[in-house]
């Protein structure tokens, strides 16, 4: 990259942010939405990303997300990661699956059952263990296994679990947002309504007043009430 | 907080280092018993100890009956509670009675329900600002009579 480096990098606590950031500015974002927008809206490249554009004005280039590596790795900091990291499976792993697997990814009441068998065994297994160690000191091993396996076990469910808990957080988060955004609306249909009767309000006072000819005192009077309005008004939309 | 299912994990492995610290504790502490009557409990000489490498699995502090039952009974009664935990745990994990299709739908439904929550409200920020507008001018028209 041949953008000019920050000053020092090397005795920053944190590395500065890549220099592109700064291409992300509100005018090239729409430059570039427009630009996708007048080649092929509805087209759509295999990993779900916009079509590339080819011929871009170096400033937006970087606004264009980079091909994903093809050999499937990446470096991060040192290490090596695969784009595509499944979890292994219990045969992968050689370990003993102490379980029938759910016979659908989609019912979760068995796997709660399974995990509960899972803990009592745990128990029991570590009663039996303490047993052998008190007649048997020598056989603990095979003990010790089936303890490890039973955990490893347990650990294995629970991580295939975890693509679902995620699915509810977000169902969660969902709900939190919408939740919000209708209460702001609601109240700001309210400010809305209040302001609009204070206003048709105004309007009548300014006409019984100027029928009384109190012209001086109503106008006080008037400017009063206007800056009420103006603070309740500062008040709910700050 | 952490999720409830790193809560879960994370107790798992508390029970196996209870596990471990259990035998550790009964390794430890337990009385030293004569098997015949030509046995002697060997006495370890201070000198002797220090010179040796420490080794915590090693050496053997006999602590009173009582207080050695006290101790099995408090590592048992742990060992039980920390097992209900981990039931309790399984037991709210979330979205069980959920299916990955229901979840799907779920979160699509939302999406949409949001977008039009999302239009509503940028129509009533724009509402706002019209009725805003019409209070200024009211205002200002009522400061010069």
């Amino acid at each position: 990259m041949d953008d000019p480096q920050p000053p020092n990098p090397l005795a920053a606590a944190f590395p500065a942010p890549p220099p592109f950031w700064q291409s992300f500015t509100p005018e090239n974002i729409e430059r570039i939405s427009k630009l996708r927008a007048s080649q092929n809206p509805t087209k759509r490249e295999e990993n779900g990303l916009p079509p590339r554009i080819l011929d871009l004005p170096p400033e937006l280039r970087f606004l264009q997300p980079p091909e994903p590596p093809e050999e499937g790795v990446y470096r991060c900091f040192g290490d090596v990661f695969n784009l595509k990291d499944p979890l292994p499976t219990l045969q992968e792993m050689s370990i003993q699956q102490l379980y029938t697997p759910p016979p659908s990814p989609s019912s979760h009441v068995d796997r709660a059952l399974i995990l509960k068998r899972l803990a009592k065994s745990l128990l029991l297994n570590f009663l039996e263990l303490t047993g052998i160690m008190a007649t048997n000191p020598e056989q603990y091993e095979e003990k010790v296994q089936d303890l490890r396996t039973l955990f490893i076990n347990f650990h294995h469910l629970l991580n295939e679990y975890r693509p679902h808990q995620a699915r509810e957080s977000l169902i969660l988060m969902m709900q939190d947002q919408l939740e919000k955004s209708r209460r702001e609306t609601e109240g700001i249909r309210e400010v809305k309504e209040k302001v609009e009767g204070v206003i048709e309000g105004l309007g009548s006072v300014k006409l019984a007043e100027f029928g009384n000819g109190k012209l001086g005192k109503g106008k006080v009077d008037i400017v009063a009430e206007g800056r009420d309005v103006w603070e309740t008004l500062e008040k709910e939309f700050s | 907080m952490a999720d409830k299912l790193t809560q879960l994990q994370d107790a798992v492995d508390q029970l196996a280092n209870q596990f471990v610290a259990s035998l550790y504790y009964v390794h430890k502490h337990h009385d030293l018993k004569t098997l015949g009557a030509s046995d002697k409990i060997r006495e370890e000489k201070k000198d002797e100890a220090a010179q040796r490498e420490p080794d915590i699995w090693d050496k053997v502090e006999p602590v009173s009956a009582d207080e050695f039952k006290a101790g099995q009974r408090e590592l048992a009664q742990d060992l039980i509670m920390k097992e209900q935990q981990i039931e309790l745990l399984i037991s709210v994990l979330p979205g069980l009675d959920n299916s990955e299709m229901d979840q799907e739908r779920m979160i699509r439904q939302l999406e949409d329900e949001l977008k039009v929550a999302e239009e509503k409200r940028r129509e009533a920020v724009k509402e706002k600002e019209e009725v805003l507008a019409r209070l200024e001018g009211v205002i200002r028209s009522v400061k010069r009579p």
